[in-house]
């Protein structure tokens, strides 16, 4: 279990990103994270693998403060998080293949991985982790060579060599179009059925309606709702994005 | 009529304050800039004119005044004059004094001149046929001594001999050689004790050449070099000089010619002068370019300043020729291809180092935090996030300078930093027209080769 406490977030110039926000997420669970741009979604989904320091709270996991970790074990906590993103984050210039194998820095040997040594055992896995994404045949084609919605396959790939526990994904699909939203998302589905414990930032509320088994709002950094998206009403929708994207959203509802 | 009085007045009043005052008309008419534009560029092409001293100019300051009242009277009309013909006035100005300036005479050109210089030059001495050479030496006693030896010698089947045994400066001896080749062209030449040739031609400038007979038999009458006893020291004392008979005959094919192999050896010295600066100019360019990257420095005031000093000095470096650096190194450590290495070396470390930095302040931040994302530790991070990222544009920024080095340092041979441009210089000096032509070829082929592979492999590394 993944247990928010109090968390806020300042940045440097005085940008109150997150405030005091709290929420547990249990194992197995599809918790999706919505709010309108600027709300602090990513900033959240960062504190918790701590690639952002959160300036106040704690969060746990199964019993360990991230939040207090020193570096060394960091690392060890950070590996079994995988995070996708919503602007893929793939080296361009490498493979595919070394992409995703860079997914398992943290479990190899420092010194090969340097040199870029890998374990055939590692390359292996490297090649199921593509296939499972439907990816295998462009192992060895540069990144920027694959399509939006292959990169981000791409990235999903690389979140598996993690063997995570848990995938933060931060608007993964929000610079993909409907149809490969729904290919993406439903491979973060499957991982999620198979007890892999998922974190989504998501924009649009159908998708959210389709995948999310709960539902953290925020706005202006306070978490302002908590539950299942079926809990969300013109009311809840109105104070998560405001006045003027009722009257556009609200016949989706 | 008083709205006649009303327009008249101002149109002679603006007129004549334009008339001693260019602009001053429309200054007063309230087009205020339009006034001060024209005072402006009537004193401008005035002053030039003035400056550059030829009457006939001052037409086109006189012509924009004539203008300038013509408009102030319009203007008072309430009708403004193009400026399209004062401009032309001032153009036509500029551009006839500048064309005198820059002494164009066509009649200068100087056609047999121009000849003789290109004739040669469509026959660049790059490479020569191969030969064979039959040599033959006879020593000579200059001057005589008591008992001169016998000035005979035979060597695998040829014969030469001197009649008489020995002479003095001037004196004419018999020269003679069989078993050479026959029918083909003999050179004779002198040589002196230490090694000199000397001619023996008409008038001491020229070879002599004769043919020889059916029999490779060649005689001739000669006279002993007036300057063969210049570099001896006693010129009392007698010594052994030589006369020398060479033939030579082609064996098919062609060889590098002498001036062939020193361009070879010049065009060869450019480029890894230029590779050897650059590379040199990359391991100090590296260093300076992470100080120089404004995100990675930006953080606070310690390193800003680091930052602004090491910019500005990067900055001044590269705005500084390598032409004229050269020069300044070549006063150090003397001619030569070092002082020209270490120019480029200077010159491309300012320049790198810019190119470098602006690589590292684009770096995409994205991979750095997905691998960090990893459980990659901060190594890890800048193996796979940061130099996948930066070493392929480098490559192709330190290519491309390579490129430009190779061409700088080609015109910096001219001021003495070695290599191919030095031995342009130096064939230029002895008027070796064909040496020229072949520098300049060689110089066009590494150009075009250079470039054509530095943008081949630069469009694999982006
Ligand atoms: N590095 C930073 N420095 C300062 N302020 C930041 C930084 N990153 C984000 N912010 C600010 O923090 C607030 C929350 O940003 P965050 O990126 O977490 O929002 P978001 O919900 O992910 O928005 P989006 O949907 O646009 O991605 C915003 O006001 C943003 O301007
Ligand atoms: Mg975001």
């Amino acid at each position: 279990m993944l247990q928010i406490q109090n968390v806020s977030k300042t940045y440097p110039n005085g940008t109150q990103a997150l405030k005091n926000v709290s929420f547990d997420v249990k194992d197995g669970e599809f918790l999706v994270v919505i709010g309108l741009s600027g709300s602090g979604k990513s900033t959240l989904l960062r504190c918790i693998n701590r690639l952002i320091d959160p300036t106040e709270g704690k969060i746990i996991w199964d019993g360990v403060d991230i939040t207090a970790a020193p570096p060394a074990e960091l690392r060890n906590i950070r590996r079994k998080i995988g995070m996708v993103f919503q602007q893929f984050n793939l080296v361009k210039r490498s493979s595919v293949m070394t992409n995703v194998l860079s997914g398992r820095l943290g479990y190899v040997n420092p010194w090969m991985s340097l040199l870029g040594i890998w374990p055939a055992e590692e390359k292996q896995r490297a090649l199921e982790a593509l296939g499972r994404v439907g990816i295998a045949d462009k192992a060895h084609n540069r990144a920027d060579a694959l399509s939006g919605g292959q990169q981000q396959r791409v990235g999903i790939a690389r979140a598996l060599m993690q063997d995570p526990k848990l995938i933060l994904a931060d608007e993964p699909v929000a610079s993909l179009d409907p149809v490969l939203s729904h290919s993406i998302l439903q491979y973060l589905e499957q991982l999620n059925k198979e007890g892999i414990t998922v974190i989504c930032s998501l924009h649009f509320l159908d998708l959210v309606h389709r995948y999310a088994t709960r539902v953290v709002a925020l706005k202006d950094g306070v978490k302002v709702f908590e539950g299942t998206a079926q809990e969300i009403d013109r009311a809840k929708f109105k104070e998560i994005y405001g006045e003027e994207a009722q009257e556009v959203r609200a016949a989706s509802l | 009529m008083p709205r006649e009085t009303a327009n008249s007045h101002p149109v002679a009043r603006s007129g004549l304050a334009s008339v001693f005052v260019p602009g001053l008309g429309q200054f007063l008419l309230g087009e205020r800039y339009r006034g001060v534009g024209i005072l402006l560029g009537f004193l401008l092409i005035l002053g030039t004119t003035a400056w550059y001293g030829e009457p006939f100019w001052y037409a086109s300051p006189i012509l924009i005044w004539v203008w300038n009242i013509w408009d102030a009277v319009s203007l008072a009309g309430g009708r403004a004059r193009s400026i399209l013909l004062p401009l032309a006035f001032g153009l036509a100005a500029a551009y006839g004094i500048g064309w005198q300036v820059v002494e164009i005479d066509f009649s200068k050109a100087n056609v047999d001149r121009a000849i003789a210089i290109l004739r040669p030059m469509a026959r660049p001495d790059f490479v020569q046929p191969r030969r064979e050479v039959n040599q033959m030496w006879v020593p000579v006693q200059v001057p005589c001594s008591s008992e001169p030896p016998l000035a005979r010698r035979e060597d695998e089947g040829k014969t030469a001999f001197v009649m008489p045994d020995c002479g003095g400066v001037g004196e004419t001896l018999i020269v003679s050689a069989s078993g050479l080749w026959p029918n083909a062209e003999t050179n004779i030449y002198w040589q002196n004790p230490i090694g000199n040739p000397l001619m023996l031609g008409e008038g001491e400038i020229t070879m002599l050449t004769l043919t020889s007979d059916e029999n490779g038999a060649v005689t001739a009458a000669i006279r002993v070099p007036s300057t063969a006893l210049v570099a001896a020291p006693d010129p009392t004392l007698p010594q052994f000089h030589r006369v020398y008979f060479e033939q030579y005959r082609p064996t098919g094919g062609y060889e590098l010619s002498f001036i062939g192999n020193e361009v070879l050896k010049g065009a060869l010295a450019t480029v890894s002068m230029a590779l050897l600066a650059t590379g040199l100019a990359m391991v100090f360019a590296i260093p300076l370019s992470f100080l120089a990257a404004r995100n990675l420095m930006g953080g606070n005031p310690v390193t800003y300043a680091i930052y602004v000093v090491v910019r500005t000095l990067l900055n001044i470096l590269r705005s500084i020729e390598s032409l004229i650096i050269a020069i300044i190194f070549v006063v150090i450590v003397g001619l030569g291809p070092f002082a020209g290495m270490l120019a480029l070396a200077l010159h491309s470390v300012a320049a790198l180092g810019k190119l470098y930095s602006e690589v590292i302040e684009g770096i995409d931040p994205g991979p750095i935090e997905a691998i960090r994302a990893t459980g990659a530790n901060w190594l890890q991070v800048v193996r796979y996030a940061v130099i996948p990222q930066i070493v392929p544009p480098f490559t192709a920024f330190t290519i491309y300078r390579w490129d430009i080095n190779v061409r700088s340092a080609t015109v910096i041979g001219l001021v003495g930093g070695g290599g191919i441009g030095f031995l342009l210089i130096e064939l230029i000096r002895v008027n070796n027209m064909r040496g020229v032509s072949a520098v300049f070829i060689a110089i066009a082929f590494i150009v075009i080769v250079l470039d054509y592979v530095s943008a081949k492999l630069r469009e694999r590394l982006v």
